[in-house]
This record gives C-alpha cells, sequence and structure tokens, in this order.
C-alpha cells in the first residue's frame, strides 16, 4: 500500500489508529503488528513470508547469543549466520539476476534469469533486522526476548518499505514503554500531512514534467531542457523520498515512536560531503557504522582509507538497485568525497556560499542523471544532450513551453527544497506573538485547503508512482 | 468525515461526465488476493466512487489553471475559449494507409470485372489542432497533421477531397468546431460539404435554402469531460434541415425507421453530439425521394460524418452509411451486391484515426 492513496488515507490509517488508541497499552503492540502484517500483505501477499523468515533468523540467533554466546567466539557465530542468511536472502532476490546477467555477459554464458520481482522494502527490513542482531553483538542493545515485539520492530508499517532505517536501538525502549500524548499526536498528523503533501502536491507534479521530458525523442530535447529535465528528476526524488521520511516519522509520532531524521534539506548542501550529511541520513550513517568504522574508516593509512571509501561507496550504490548505473552513482559520490577530502576542499571552503550551492547542486543533479537511466546507451544519449552533443540545440521553444507550464511549481518546489518552511514559521510566530490562536487558525485552514487539495489530486490523478521499489 | 460519508453514501454506476461505467466491487477470492488483483482493484473502486468525485476533479483543475499550466489532460488551453486536444505522433499511418489501399484496390478490381464505374473518395479531416492553431497556447508543440494526411493520401492511392482550405476559409466567417468537443459544428461540417461538392461537380445547397435551428447553448462535450473545468460555458448546436428533402432512415441494427436524420432525445443526455444520426449504427439506409440525382452512396466514415450527412442527402436518392466499427461483414461485399452504388467516400477525422479501429475494418 501507498500512503498517499486512498484506501490507506481514508481506511486503512484511520482505522488503525482508532483501534490503536481505543485498546489498552498491553494490545497497542498487537494491533500495530496486525495492520503492519495487513500493510505490507496488501502489496506482496506473497512475500511477506520473506519478511517473517528474516525476522525470525534475526530473532532465534539473537535468542541463542544470548543463551550461549558465553565466548566472543560463539558471539561471533551467531552474528555471521545471522547476517550471512540476511544477505544471502537479500543477494538471492534482489542481486540474483544482476548477477547473471552481468556473468552472462562478461563470459558470453546464457544463463536464464530467475525472472524474481523484488520484494517491497527488503532492503529496508533487512538492514534494519541486521542492525539489531550487530548490536546485540557488540552489546549495545539488549536481547529481544518476545519474537512478536520484535516482528513489531522489523514490520512497523510507517517505515517499512521506504525508511527511514530505524535501528532496534533506537525504539528498543519505545516498543515496551512508550507515552502517547496529545501533543505527539497533533505534531505527527502536521508532520504526516506536510509528507502528503510534499508527495502528491510537489513530486507527482514535477514528475510529470519530467516523465514528459525523458519521453522526447533522442535530438528533440534542447540542452536547456535536458537539464529541466535533470532538475525536475532531481525534485522529483528529492519530494517524494523526503515526504515518504516525513510521512513516517509523523506517524511515529501518532503512535508514540520516534524514528530518526532522514533528510535535512540536502539541496541546501554547501559540498558533496555536507550533501551526504543531509540526504538519507539513516542509510549512510548505517553503512558508516555497520561498513565503514569496522573497516577503520579514515583513521588508517591514505590507502586504506580510499580503499574503505570505495568499498562503502561501491555498496551504497547497489544497495539503491541491482544495476550498475547504481554502482556507477555511488562510486562517483565515492571518488567525488575523496576529491574533496584529499584535492579541492580547502579551495571549495574559501569560495563565496553561491558558488559553493552552484557547485554542490550541479554534481548533485549530474549524478541523478546518472541514476535514473539503468540503461547504458539512454543515459549516454542524455548525458550528451545536457553538454548540447546529442544532436541537439542549446536551446528550444519546447523549453520554453515547458518553463511556461511548470514555473509555478518549480518556483515552489525550490523554495520548499530550501529551509524556508522553518523561516515561515518563524516568522508567522514572531508576527502574532500573544495570538497564538491566530496562527492556529490559520494553520489549520491552510492544512485543511492543502489536504482537500491533495485529495483533489489522489481522486483524479493516475500519475502516482512508487519510487522506491527498486531499493 | 470523508470516508463516513462514502461508507453512507450511494454508489453510482456510471459517470456521464466522464462517459464511462465506473469501477466494480472486486469480488474477494484467493486467487485475486495473491495476486495482488483484488488490491488494485479495490483501488480503483475506491477512487470512482469517491465521494464528491466531481468537484474534486474540478478542483485539481483550477489548482492546475491557477499555477498557469496549458495543458491539462493532454488538452491545451487554448484563446477564445476552446479547449483543444493534443495531436500525438501517429504511430499507425503505415498500417492504415495499406488497408485504405487494399480496399481501394478491391474497387478497382470490382469496377474492372464487374465494368461499373464507382467515384471512390477519402476525405481527412483536420481537427482544430491544425485549422485553429494560432489559437494554440504560445510554443505548444503539436506535431502536424497536414503530414499525416499528405503520407495517407500518398499511401492510399485513393482520390482525396481536401477540405483543409474550406475549413480555413469557414474560420473566418463562423464557428467551426465545438470548443468544448472534439468534433466540429454543422458550419464545418457545411465547409467539408462544399469541399466534396467542388470535387464531385455537384452545385452545393446555400445555408440560405435550409432552416437552422438551434438546438441547444449546452453542449459541453468531450474535452470538456477531460479538462473538468466547471466554469466553462457550453456550446450551441445548430441543426440544418433542407425543406425539400423527403427522406426516410433506416437504422439496420435496431430497425427503426425515421424521417429525421436527428433524434433530439439526446439533448436531455450529456452527449449531445449523439443526436446526429441517433449516435452509432452499424448501418443507416437514407433515401430521398426528392434527390436531384439517381445516385446512390455508401459511406465509411467515424462521427465526423454524422453531421455532415444532412447537406449530402439532396445530391443522393440513398445513402448507406457504414459505421465499421460495428459492421463487421466487411462494406466491399455490400458494394458488390449492390450494383445501383456508384460512389464511395471515406470519411475520417484525424483526431482519431490511428486508434480508431472501425477503419481496419473497411474492407
Amino acid at each position: 500500500m501507498v500512503f498517499s492513496s486512498i484506501p490507506f488515507l481514508f481506511f486503512f490509517l484511520p482505522l488503525c489508529l482508532i483501534l490503536y488508541y481505543a485498546v489498552p497499552f498491553s494490545m497497542k503492540n498487537g494491533i500495530l503488528l496486525v495492520f503492519s502484517l495487513v500493510f505490507y500483505a496488501w502489496g506482496e501477499p506473497v512475500y511477506i513470508v520473506l519478511m517473517l523468515f528474516a525476522s525470525a533468523v534475526d530473532y532465534t540467533n539473537g535468542r541463542l547469543m544470548g543463551r550461549f554466546g558465553t565466548t566472543k567466539a560463539r558471539r561471533r557465530l551467531f552474528l555471521v549466520s545471522s547476517v550471512a542468511i540476511n544477505l544471502s536472502v537479500l543477494a538471492f532476490f534482489k542481486y540474483a539476476d544482476f548477477l547473471i546477467g552481468t556473468v552472462n555477459q562478461i563470459c558470453g554464458a546464457s544463463i536464464a534469469p530467475l525472472g524474481l520481482g523484488l520484494p517491497v522494502g527488503i532492503s529496508f527490513f533487512t538492514f534494519q533486522s541486521m542492525s539489531y542482531i550487530i548490536d546485540l553483538y557488540r552489546g549495545q542493545v539488549p536481547m529481544e526476548s518476545n519474537y512478536l515485539t520484535y516482528l513489531t520492530y522489523v514490520s512497523m508499517f510507517p517505515q517499512l518499505v521506504a525508511g527511514p532505517i530505524v535501528r532496534f536501538s533506537t525504539v528498543n525502549r519505545e516498543l515496551h514503554e512508550r507515552v502517547i500524548c496529545r501533543g505527539e499526536i497533533e505534531k505527527g498528523i502536521l508532520r504526516f500531512m506536510q509528507g502528503l503533501f510534499k508527495k502528491v502536491l510537489i513530486a507527482n507534479q514535477v514528475g510529470t514534467l519530467w516523465e514528459s521530458i525523458r519521453t522526447l525523442e533522442a535530438g528533440q530535447a534542447s540542452a536547456a531542457t535536458a537539464w529541466l529535465g535533470a532538475a525536475a528528476f532531481t525534485l522529483q526524488l528529492y519530494f517524494d523520498f523526503s515526504a515518504y521520511s516525513d510521512m513516517a516519522i509523523g506517524m511515529g509520532w501518532m503512535l508514540g515512536f520516534h524514528f530518526p531524521e532522514n533528510f535535512r534539506y540536502p539541496l541546501a548542501a554547501v559540498s558533496i560531503t555536507d550533501f551526504w550529511r543531509r540526504w538519507h541520513i539513516s542509510l549512510s550513517s548505517w553503512f558508516r557504522d555497520y561498513v565503514y568504522i569496522p573497516l577503520g574508516g579514515n583513521r588508517v593509512s591514505v590507502a586504506k582509507h580510499l580503499r574503505n571509501m570505495l568499498i562503502v561507496w561501491f555498496l551504497t550504490g547497489l544497495w539503491h538497485g541491482a544495476a550498475w548505473n547504481f554502482v556507477l552513482w555511488g562510486l562517483y559520490y565515492g571518488v567525488l568525497l575523496v576529491l574533496e577530502k584529499y584535492v579541492w576542499g580547502k579551495y571549495l571552503q574559501a569560495l563565496p556560499a553561491v558558488l559553493k550551492h552552484c557547485y554542490t547542486l550541479l554534481i548533485v543533479v549530474a549524478g541523478f542523471v546518472i541514476f535514473v537511466f539503468d540503461d547504458g546507451a539512454a543515459l549516454r544519449q542524455y548525458l550528451l544532450s545536457m553538454i548540447g552533443c546529442g544532436g541537439n540545440a542549446w536551446w528550444g521553444r519546447e523549453c520554453l513551453w515547458y518553463l511556461r507550464n511548470y514555473a509555478a511549481l518549480l518556483v515552489i518546489a525550490v523554495l520548499f527544497a530550501f529551509p524556508v518552511y522553518p523561516w515561515l514559521q518563524s516568522r508567522a510566530e514572531r508576527l502574532t506573538a500573544g495570538r497564538r490562536s491566530v496562527l492556529a487558525c490559520a494553520c489549520a485552514v491552510g492544512y485543511v485547503g492543502l489536504f482537500l487539495l491533495a485529495t483533489a489530486y489522489l481522486v483524479s490523478d493516475t500519475y502516482n508512482p512508487f519510487l522506491y521499489f527498486r531499493f | 468525515m470523508l470516508t463516513l460519508g462514502f461508507a453512507v453514501s450511494p454508489r453510482g454506476t456510471f459517470s456521464e461526465n466522464e462517459n464511462r461505467y465506473l469501477a466494480e466491487l472486486p469480488e474477494l477470492s484467493w486467487e485475486n488476493l495473491q495476486s495482488g488483483q483484488f488490491m488494485s482493484d479495490i483501488s480503483t473502486y475506491l477512487s470512482d466512487h469517491f465521494l464528491f468525485r466531481d468537484f474534486f476533479m474540478g478542483l485539481k483543475t483550477q489548482a492546475e489553471l491557477l499555477a498557469g499550466r496549458k495543458e491539462i489532460n493532454g488538452v491545451y488551453i487554448a484563446d477564445d475559449g476552446y479547449l483543444i486536444e493534443h495531436y500525438e505522433k501517429p504511430v499507425n499511418t503505415e498500417k492504415i494507409g495499406e488497408i485504405l489501399e487494399n480496399f481501394s484496390q478491391k474497387i478497382a478490381e470490382m469496377e474492372k470485372t464487374e465494368d461499373r464505374r464507382l467515384e471512390l473518395r477519402l476525405m481527412l479531416v483536420p481537427t482544430a489542432s491544425l485549422i485553429l492553431e494560432d489559437l494554440l497556447p504560445d510554443d505548444a508543440p503539436m506535431y502536424s497533421q497536414a503530414e499525416t494526411i499528405r503520407q495517407l493520401w500518398e499511401r492510399s492511392g485513393i482520390q482525396p477531397v481536401s477540405c483543409e482550405e474550406f475549413l480555413r476559409t469557414a474560420k473566418e466567417k463562423g464557428q467551426i468546431y465545438y470548443r468544448l468537443d472534439h468534433h466540429w459544428t454543422t458550419f464545418g461540417a457545411y465547409a467539408g460539404y462544399l469541399a466534396f461538392c467542388r470535387d464531385r461537380g455537384f452545385a452545393p445547397v446555400s445555408l440560405e435554402e435550409l432552416q437552422a435551428e438551434t438546438v441547444t447553448e449546452d453542449f459541453r462535450g468531450t474535452v470538456y469531460s477531460k479538462v473538468n473545468d466547471y466554469t466553462r460555458i457550453g456550446d450551441r448546436i445548430v441543426i440544418y434541415v433542407n425543406p425539400q428533402d423527403r427522406l426516410t432512415v433506416e437504422y439496420m441494427d435496431t430497425g427503426e425507421t425515421s424521417d429525421s436524420l436527428y433524434n433530439l432525445e439526446y439533448l436531455e443526455q450529456k452527449d449531445k453530439y449523439s443526436l446526429f444520426l441517433d449516435n452509432l449504427h452499424s448501418l443507416i439506409t437514407i433515401t430521398n425521394e426528392t434527390a436531384e440525382t439517381e445516385r446512390e452512396l455508401v459511406l465509411l466514415k467515424d462521427s465526423y460524418a454524422n453531421s455532415l450527412v444532412p447537406f449530402l442527402t439532396h445530391h443522393y436518392r440513398r445513402i448507406y452509411v457504414f459505421d465499421t466499427r460495428s459492421y463487421r461483414k466487411g462494406p466491399s461485399a455490400f458494394i458488390k451486391e449492390h450494383p445501383e452504388v456508384t460512389d464511395i467516400l471515406i470519411l475520417y477525422n484525424m483526431g482519431t484515426l490511428d486508434s480508431d479501429l472501425g477503419i481496419r475494418a473497411i474492407y
């Protein structure tokens, strides 16, 4: 099920919340679990077995580690068994065909692909589950003795399919006791609505712009249009992805959980290093804590540090999808980050802010072009179009047409991609100081209006894609 | 609140506005669940039956217009109140050309073996996106219909009747397309009629000799429904009757007979264009006792022809109107069986030609 859909917004969520608030605390986890399983089964009626299996493996290994893990070697045994099973599941269901395709290409073999559909959210729940077993091995979290509680954690529907990647250590305490209060619920509703508006009113709409540009025939898009398209896709991906995190965090608050922030205005970054501190934070910190630092991080020789960077960014790329363009995209950032650290980082710092933003955005927008095309030839053609070498002009009437149609939307999108909303909020608070009810009323009218508008788009829109089906 | 409202509100099954049946509640079964079909069907169902659905669709349109969008659902928001459908680059031109060529070869063969003379013509009517292109929003991308028409003429080898110039002349004098529908007006159809008359050497009946009647001022057609801008004011439909004609109109599929080319009962419905020739019939036979000639015409057509037929009746003792989407027996066999047929006109509009399944069944 997709959050921004009629069944979820008007049936699933209200019903879930009503029951959740109505039952005593001891049953709340149960309600959450049942709804989470229904939520997952809605999109993956068959693969739900896989999620149950993966979580059972980690839970069992956790129990075994608690029971028999008297020596480090034994503990390690359970850790390795758990991680190995998780990674195999992930490798089999997500990467098998990619591997087969690559082997076929290199060796000229003709192994038939398995043609398995990718189970939704597999990259998220396996990573979450692994965080538990690794942290348990490190002694950073206590063992969970109740399988249902553990399953509630893994399957929790707000963050099940598109993150943020919530670690067990983050929600462990709240799984057993949490405070659900009105203030938090209200805050959560507003946060959820913000996410909904971002997804429906901005992401889907710039998405249609990108779709119409990407489907132009080769040579028809001028370089300006190609850049406009890349920018539209960047905005779409940011608003889509961060909207999901907003909705997840908001629903977490409604339910009494606190998930980590996943995006901090990444498009307002002043360097690539900065960008990755703001983009999909729960993923980069996962790789940092479970791969990069165990490998030695940057407290090793330069050569080893380079190796570590390469490994981490290869994996980060691969995590995003089973295709070479994702690997390329990961390595692109690995190389840029190394360059920023060792070559031009210090010069960059001396630049005026405007130039820093331009530098970062240029790299990020071009990077997402690599991200979006998994067909090498199409990627090459599009990149050539962007530099005016794809048999196309620099500038064309079609660009003007798109600008005419999408100018207002693009302006709004760009504004909200920068921290304009918090600024507006604090301004409004200062202006209405002492008359809080005025602000609350204005806020309520605004949110209800936008909610009606979002509903209107959902009722009549056919374009409501789910961008992370490959993750 | 909307959820509750949804639960208690009655369900419609047909949307007049969108001119389609709404999704039905899917059946719950194990296979449906396992394949995920049930989930996707129920999503469609909920969206189709959402409370105040029409209101919400209108709201979205107003928001898009406010944001400066000049294209909604493949329709351009043009000047002078026109909503003009996008003409996509066609993909079936070669195939359609081939079908037309086969048909014309068949007719040529028939002329040879049976020693008859058959006047075969091809009339491809451009839509508003070509003729009213000056009303389109600035820089709007549009594939040229003129190019497709030229290709089809060349490929089919059928003698063309070009109505582009007549339409361009007529648009200076009156409204040739509906603002909110994809059809031409009766005035536009008259321009097409003039083009046909010049080609066939007929003396056209002037509009002054006909009785004009405004049957509605509130026609909001297909394009209106695509855009859902409820602030638009409806079009006027004028119908023409030739007082000299003595007509018998036989609908062969339903067996009904009438003396009029119009069914004004459709004025009560949304799709008012259907009043011309009672919408869709696989075969209609129109006999005019007072026609100026004994000629008989076979008309292979789409709905554009329905508003042109009232002008043609004066020149033909009998017109056989085929809708090849539903007439499946092949008109060429019919022509063979009816030696009194002298003329054949193939008339389609360019807006729907590429996706029209009827033209693929003409021979």
